[in-house]
């Protein structure tokens, strides 16, 4: 079941399976630059509360992305 | 001089890498057109090798412009001769994000003949974790020298020295990392996710205490008390602990006036001396102590890590107005005072995001503005209390006058950012959270101090002429004998119909226009214009002074709205000059907020009397 990365909780992890065509090309590849690849492990370390952006751990990175750019990430979330 | 180039990703420890290396000799300048800080400083073991610390960046493919400048620019150090090697920093702990940059820098390197040495920082705490690192296999996967290094401790410092020096000395022209002069982006790509997999530290072993602090510091209750502590703490050591220095400053510099003037010989000289010369420098120099004070907290937080942390917790009510959460610490020093506000922005990464916020910090209800509304406050307001004497009036058009400010900086960022869109010289909100560290005090009161200096030789020359000027205004034609009829006076007759709307006469017309040198001085100037010495220090006799000139309530509030918009002080736009390397839109923000300021206090002149009568 495919979701957007904005859609996982605080201690869940999801594997990407690609980004939707709203983001903007250059966002992108500065996504993949810090680590965001397809098929990279995702874990969503804290979501604070109204509706600040999210915490998300990849690789041994820890970066802070708003809805803006986590809603068109697409994932699967892990067993 | 042979010069060595210092590039890597942000947080990858490259600054104090720089500061190890180069100790106290460093100088700060700018890249033509942007606002990044390149620091140089000389080799402290190897004085004829110069140390370049160019902006960290995560890629050399630039999304904003300001990235494509300092991405330029290192493209052409490369070409430069006298550029003899090339340092790429990065981080061991976190491989992902510097792989990519790293092997970008060494196929430029390789493109133009130039050796670089791929310096693994942080190594420390990979020994710390017992986590082996292969920096012979990665050295060998990159096809360029690796030195494991910790700028903390200094591990490693002194075979990167003695490497440096090899190289620079080198004759010979065989040049490392050759196979990737003909790779293009994408592939670069995948080898470095591939290296990062291969080489990096598996597990979240070295996340875990970030994440536990994390989990208190972003927490809801924990992490929004900590907030607003921090936030406290920050605005009061620009308000209220600078404020020591300042008077110091001010009195020292009195001081110094008693002393040099009456030994001059003239009284022109003597006038001219104590206040043009002496008012001006004073003008800018009272600003030093803020500075300094809000650069070492601003450092601090930075350093530590917090200050990502914080841009989070404000980023979403400030993305309504088409801010960053970035934005919040630059505009909360606004209130305080625009110019450190100013400087604060440059850490707001999107120079869209800067210069919105360029726009709300001028409008922010700076500490100069509080004489203009104490004065206008108590001549205007009746001194009467409501509900019980829970509420003071005069305490609560205080409050409104600065809510004002504060709403009319958010509408405008709102308006603006709504009218313009511009993706082009954005950058999304993805942020780095470095892992929480101890700040190393040198590097920041260094940083304060060369920021203190900027100030001093950027804007204070603008600010002493414009003081200089406005002296000879008031001075001529009659020595200083009234300032009503002085250049000043006259002209202030002349532009008299431009206030009438507003139900003032030529005295507040100069008052208003000598306040561009600083607010505060429209008390000073009222005062003189009334004929009563030391209004700045007790404003008693000049309230009773405009009620008994029978101005109405009408024109006082006018007036608060006047000020509350208007960019009424040259110390502001000098720096707002050079922080966005544009003095138009320094002119354009005074002409725009100066037309808004008075036509609203013309309506609100007309609404008030319309209400009064």
């Amino acid at each position: 079941m495919t979701q957007s990365l904005w859609a996982l909780r605080a201690g869940e992890s999801a594997r990407i399976t690609g980004y939707d065509n709203a983001l903007a090309e250059s966002y992108r590849i500065r996504l993949m630059e810090l680590g965001f690849h397809v098929n990279e492990e995702v874990t969503c370390v804290q979501s604070p509360s109204l509706g600040a952006p999210k915490v998300f751990r990849v690789s041994n990175t820890v970066f802070s992305l708003d809805d803006e750019v986590a809603s068109h990430i697409l994932v699967e979330p892990s067993a | 001089m042979s010069k060595i180039v210092l590039v890597g990703s942000p947080n990858s420890g490259k600054s104090l890498l720089f500061n190890r290396l180069t100790g106290l000799q460093q100088k700060v300048a700018n890249f033509p057109g942007i606002t990044v800080d390149v620091a140089s400083g000389k080799l402290a073991h190897a004085p004829d090798l110069e140390l370049v610390d160019y902006p960290g960046t995560y890629s050399l493919q630039p999304i904003s412009g300001e990235e494509q400048v300092a991405v330029a620019q290192f493209t052409a150090s490369l070409d430069d001769p006298n550029v003899s090697q090339v340092l790429c920093v990065i981080d061991v702990t976190r491989l992902e994000k510097s792989l990519y940059f790293t092997l970008q820098v060494i196929r430029e390197c390789a493109r133009h003949g130039k050796p670089v040495i791929v310096i693994g920082n942080m190594i420390d705490v990979l020994h710390r974790h017992a986590i082996e690192f292969d920096t012979a296999g990665l050295a060998v996967a990159l096809g360029a020298p690796l030195l494991p290094i910790s700028a903390r401790s200094g591990e490693g410092l002194d075979t990167l020295l003695e490497t440096v020096r090899e190289n620079a000395g080198r004759q010979d022209n065989s040049i490392d990392g050759n196979q990737w002069s003909d790779t293009p982006d994408v592939l670069l790509r995948g080898t470095a996710h591939q290296l990062a997999r291969q080489f990096g530290p598996r597990g979240d072993i070295l996340v875990r205490t970030q994440s536990r602090l994390d989990s208190f510091f972003l927490h809801t209750g924990t992490g929004g008390l900590i907030f607003f502590s921090i936030m406290f703490l920050l605005f009061q050591s620009i308000f209220t602990w600078s404020a020591p220095v300042m008077d110091a400053i001010e009195a020292g510099l009195g001081a110094l006036s008693n002393w040099v003037v009456p030994a001059l010989p003239h009284q022109i000289m003597r006038d001219f001396t104590a206040d043009a010369i002496f008012s001006g420098i004073g003008a800018f120099l009272v600003f030093v102590p803020q500075i300094f004070v809000l650069t070492v907290i601003i450092g601090i937080l930075e350093d530590s890590g917090y200050m990502a942390r914080a841009a989070l917790i404000c980023h979403r009510p400030l993305r309504i107005f088409g801010l960053t959460g970035k934005s919040f610490i630059p505009m909360l020093s606004g209130v305080a005072c625009a110019i450190p506000g100013i400087y604060a922005a440059r850490s707001i990464d999107s120079p869209r995001k800067r210069l919105l916020t360029y726009l709300a910090i001028p409008l922010m209800p700076c500490s100069a503005r509080l004489p203009v509304y104490t004065l206008l406050i108590a001549a205007f307001i009746p001194n009467t209390t409501a509900l019980g004497g829970l509420i003071g009036l005069q305490g609560l058009a205080m409050f409104l006058t600065y809510f004002f400010g504060l709403f009319c900086g958010l509408l405008v960022t709102g308006l603006v950012s709504r009218m313009s869109e511009d993706r082009f010289t954005d950058v999304p909100f993805v942020l780095e959270m470095p892992p929480y560290r101890m700040p190393s005090w040198k590097p920041l009161l260094r940083n304060a101090w060369n920021r203190s200096k900027h100030f001093v030789t950027k804007a204070g020359a603008i600010i002493l002429a414009v003081t200089v000027v406005i002296w000879i205004l008031g001075y001529f034609p009659n020595y200083g004998a009234s300032l009503g009829d002085s250049w000043l006076g006259t002209f202030g007759h002349i532009v008299e119909p431009l206030f009438a709307p507003l139900g003032l006469d030529w005295r507040y017309g100069v008052a208003i226009m000598t306040s561009f040198l600083a607010r505060e001085v429209f008390v000073g100037t009222l005062g003189t214009m009334f004929g009563i010495e030391g209004a700045e220090e007790n404003m008693v006799p000049l309230v009773d002074s405009i009620q008994v000139s029978g101005l109405s309530i009408a024109s006082g509030v006018a007036l608060l709205v006047f000020f509350a918009i208007a960019l009424m002080c040259v110390s502001t736009m000098a720096i707002l000059s050079r922080e966005s390397r544009s003095n138009v839109l320094a002119l354009k923000l005074f002409a725009a907020y100066g037309i808004a300021a008075y036509i609203l206090a013309v309506l609100t002149y007309q609404l008030v009397s319309l209400l009064a009568s």
